[in-house]
């Protein structure tokens, strides 16, 4: 390329380059950087998040809910992944809005209306109490449950469109093949079909769990004192405790897991593959 | 037989449980009492009243509008720009910058938020147009930097070449045939900046103040402690106006593609 | 007793009406070819025998089963699919395997058995391949392989040899008549190439928007065609068209617009005096003879063994003839004739325009 074509990629690229450096690389560059900062010495914030029991308790329910939401996530999403290669245009058109409506409104918005639904008088006690499902209201709000409702609502379209990338790619002859040699649709299911969508639920299983590693909205509004997770803890280290070395390290912790996360995965899935399905 | 049936109740379930508690936010907002209870026992349109009488809450909404707009104009421009530097670059390059520009889609939301609230305080943005704006356009600018680099590798480069064969210097070409072939990808990648900014509530909670306060960080601020059925109010405002951009872009995606 | 009898079988989707009730039969053995344009209904009717269809109507039976509702893991026959339809992530022999394994055969007689298929399709060796490392010929062998190895009571291929180049579509069908001459499994073969049905068919069933045109050997389609349908799909053939002014004894003449004298020929069912027909004329035919019809040479065209030669007749008749003998070149006036025995005289094929002129070449 000649300098005038050179200078103009590079014009090009420098707007979009300058914003992600001064908003994305170098907040991230000086937070690592203050993880290292504490008083005390270089490593004792991260000693300090590491060692406590309280926060191994922390750990331990991010974990939890990031595992749990995935496993749901992709239970409920394959059967809807499958069902929109099944359908005639029309209803997969339909199918396909409701998967992506969610997508469009805030996520403190569709927390807001889980809270107004699992609430003590909410509508779903008063059906099971009306029912006789059960004698009195049911403790759905701040809890385990309720956090694993709105974060699985939240991130389950996350989950349908990589797998139905994958299912819509398979040709449909190849299930009748395998049933005409006279497997079960259990065999075709387990031998062909699942083998064949295997990048694209590893493309759900890995978004779904690293959004779900660092969901924040969520638990804060819909868990109890008991599900506190690790994006809560950084924001009580921060306007709490204003305990910036802990906070950071915290962070770093956090990132790290999900760098983890992405480079095991990242030869086998595509990380523009996953959010070129966002939205 | 009964295997289909199974399979066609359960995504029908499905697609209840994921539409369904969108909307169910709505018919709060249109009680009467000064509590949410859904559906409301007395109906009326008081809240609705209030919100739009309450200056406080006017000026949330208009200060929503104004930071998505600005994130919308900013991450359409400097995307759409670094999209056609990415595709005149070389393979090996490409790779590196799209991961660069892909890297807030896989960070975890608040650690951004910890990390651009300590460069805001330390700069003294904080409570800042100029540090929503900022901070939004940096998770805005993937979207755009995807969707207009997906309509490029899908335009005809030998379209480029004919146009240049028939005299058109480069800005002619650009103006005349990219521009026009690109437009859904741009169209796209606005619409999905703007809903980004206007839906974001981590970044926005940390790096806001009170001069400086968007419609989701109010609602947030509400919902923690006591909250009345304005608050459904402000979140049915939110749906509407997220829900028109989405149909927006639907027609608009199809007029413009070919 | 037939291996397989279609029974008053149809099929519609919506309104459409895919398939008319067809009543087919096909013997133990035997290699039975549906031939047909695309939308004739071939594939629907294929489709229905390996049960990946259900009938709107009719009844399905192999041997004295009736299997009409049974579905397609329980019918034990063997598919070759269009696009061959070979399970991507698994080997050449994991695909062979696959039937077998599901049928929970024992690993050595697997191996055996996969073997075999593979020396009986010469890929010996190949087991271990990818299924994209392999030609389309290869694959097309796999694809057949896969469906033998089961044993399976009825072998069903749907256009197996349309992904392949011409010169190994014929190397294939010849492969596939050696299999069959020495397995003699009953098969049902759909194509819509008239050469492969010619080939390799003892029987062929000629389709036309959801029904059977004729049924028969390809010495019957080929000399004694129903209607110009299948006149025209086998083989090369000059049809005129006129109106039968006579008929008598299986014989009928025919008034063509332009030619002074009626044509004379054998008249096939559904020839009627005073109605519209077609005289079929086979452009082999067709020779010189002095003091025949006069004919104007359009083109000749140089096919190897054979010159083929286009002639203008007078009321603007075209015909081809593959027998002209002689150093002619276009516009040349040549006088040409045909035996009277080898003329049909075909009614028209049903809900088709009249015909005019020829098809042929």
């Amino acid at each position: 390329m000649s300098f005038a074509g050179r200078l103009a990629t590079a014009v090009l690229l420098t707007p979009a380059l300058l914003i992600v450096g001064l908003a994305f690389v170098v907040p991230l560059a000086r937070l690592v950087g203050r993880s290292f900062n504490s008083p005390v010495g270089p490593f004792a914030a991260y000693a300090q998040v590491l060692g406590d029991d309280i926060y191994a308790r922390v750990f331990a329910n991010t974990f939890f809910f990031a595992v749990v939401v995935t496993i749901i996530s992709l239970l409920i999403a394959y059967p809807v992944a499958f069902m929109l290669t099944r359908l005639t245009a029309n209803w997969r058109a339909a199918l396909f809005s409701c998967v992506l409506l969610p997508l469009w409104i805030s996520v403190l918005v569709r927390t807001f209306s889980w809270m107004l639904l699992l609430e003590r008088n909410g509508p779903i006690n008063r059906v099971l109490v009306g029912s006789g499902l059960s004698d009195q209201p049911v403790a759905l709000l701040f809890n385990h449950t309720s956090v694993l409702i709105g974060m699985v609502h939240v991130l389950l379209p996350y989950a349908v469109l990589p797998m139905f990338a994958a299912l819509v790619r398979i040709d449909p002859a190849l299930l009748r093949a395998s049933e005409g040699l006279g497997a079960h649709r259990h065999t075709t299911f387990f031998r062909v079909l699942l083998p064949l969508s295997l990048r694209g639920v590893a493309t759900a299983a890995t978004f779904v769990f690293l959004l779900s590693l660092g969901f924040f909205i969520t638990p804060a509004l819909l868990g109890g004192s008991a599900s506190i997770t690790l994006s809560m803890l950084i924001d009580g280290f921060v306007n709490d405790r204003l305990d910036w070395p802990l906070a950071s390290a915290a962070s770093v912790v956090l990132l790290v897991a999900a760098m983890v996360v992405v480079a095991s995965v990242g030869r086998f899935v595509s990380i523009g593959s996953m959010a070129g399905v966002h939205r | 037989m009964i295997g289909r049936i199974a399979l066609n109740a359960f995504v029908a379930l499905v697609a209840a449980f994921l539409v369904l508690p969108i909307v169910a936010v709505v018919p709060g907002a249109f009680s009467a009492q000064s509590f949410i209870r859904l559906p409301p026992e007395t109906w009326s349109l008081r809240w609705w009243n209030t919100f739009f009488a309450d200056p406080s809450w006017r000026r949330t909404l208009i200060s929503s509008l104004q930071v998505a707009m600005l994130t919308t104009f900013v991450s359409a421009t400097a995307g759409t720009a670094a999209a056609l530097g990415i595709a005149r670059c070389g393979p090996r390059v490409q790779t590196v910058l799209t991961g660069i520009f892909l890297g807030p889609i896989v960070t975890p939301v608040i650690v951004m938020a910890v990390a651009l609230y300590a460069m805001a305080l330390s700069t003294g943005l904080v409570g800042t147009m100029t540090a929503l704006v900022a901070a939004h356009t940096m998770m805005a600018l993937p979207y755009v930097v995807l969707n207009v680099g997906v309509s490029l590798s899908g335009l005809d480069r030998r379209l480029l070449l004919a146009a240049a064969g028939l005299g058109a210097d480069p800005v002619r070409v650009f103006q005349t045939v990219t521009l026009p072939l690109i437009a859904p990808g741009v169209i796209g990648g606005s619409v999905f900046a703007f809903v980004t900014s206007f839906d974001e509530v981590v970044l926005s909670i940390f790096l806001a103040g009170p001069a400086a306060k968007t419609l989701p960080v109010r609602i947030w601020e509400e919902i923690r402690v006591e909250y009345t059925p304005v608050v459904a109010v402000a979140a049915s405002v939110m749906l509407v106006l997220a829900l028109m951009a989405a149909i927006g872009s639907r027609f608009a995606a199809r007029k413009l593609s070919p | 007793m037939s291996a397989v009898r279609f029974q008053a079988i149809a099929k519609s989707f919506g309104p459409v009406q895919a398939l008319l009730p067809v009543d087919l039969e096909i013997a133990q053995g035997e290699f039975l070819t549906l031939l047909g344009p695309s939308g004739s209904g071939k594939t629907t009717l294929l489709n229905i025998c390996a049960g990946y269809l259900e009938p709107t109507s009719g009844h399905l039976f192999v041997g004295e089963r009736d299997i009409t509702g049974l579905p397609p893991r329980h019918r034990n026959m063997g598919m070759v699919f269009q696009n061959y339809a070979l399970f991507p992530h698994m080997s050449v022999a994991e695909n062979i395997a696959y039937g077998l394994q599901v049928r929970r055969f024992a690993s050595e007689d697997i191996r055996r058995r996969v073997a075999g298929a593979l020396q009986m399709v010469r890929l010996d060796g190949l087991g271990d391949r990818a299924i994209r490392q392999l030609s389309g010929g290869q694959q097309q062998r796999v694809a057949l392989a896969r469906a033998l190895v089961i044993e399976p009571d009825i072998l069903l291929m749907d256009e197996p040899l349309g992904a392949l180049d011409r010169q190994l579509r014929k190397e294939v069908q010849l492969e596939i008549r050696r299999l069959h001459v020495s397995q003699r499994r009953t098969t049902i073969y759909v194509t819509h190439d008239q050469e492969e049905a010619l080939v390799m068919s003892d029987r062929i069933a000629v389709m036309r928007a959801g029904r059977i045109v004729q049924l028969g050997s390809a010495v019957d389609l080929y000399e004694r065609p129903v209607d110009t349908f299948v006149a025209k799909f086998i083989g090369e053939s000059n049809l005129l068209a006129g109106i039968v002014v006579s008929l008598a004894d299986g014989r009928a003449c025919l008034t063509v617009s332009g030619i002074d004298q009626p044509l004379a020929g054998t008249a096939a069912p559904g020839v009627f005096a005073g109605s519209p027909a077609a005289a079929l004329l086979r452009p082999e035919a067709i020779y010189n003879r002095a003091g025949g019809l006069k004919a104007k040479v359009l083109e000749r065209v140089y096919l190897g063994e054979i010159v083929a030669v286009r002639l203008s007749l007078a009321g603007g008749h075209e015909l081809w003839s593959r027998r002209l003998a002689g150093e002619f070149s276009a516009s040349d006036i040549v006088e040409i004739g045909w035996d009277a025995n080898v003329v049909s005289i075909l009614p028209n094929a049903s809900d088709e325009p009249q015909l005019g002129g020829t098809n042929a070449e």
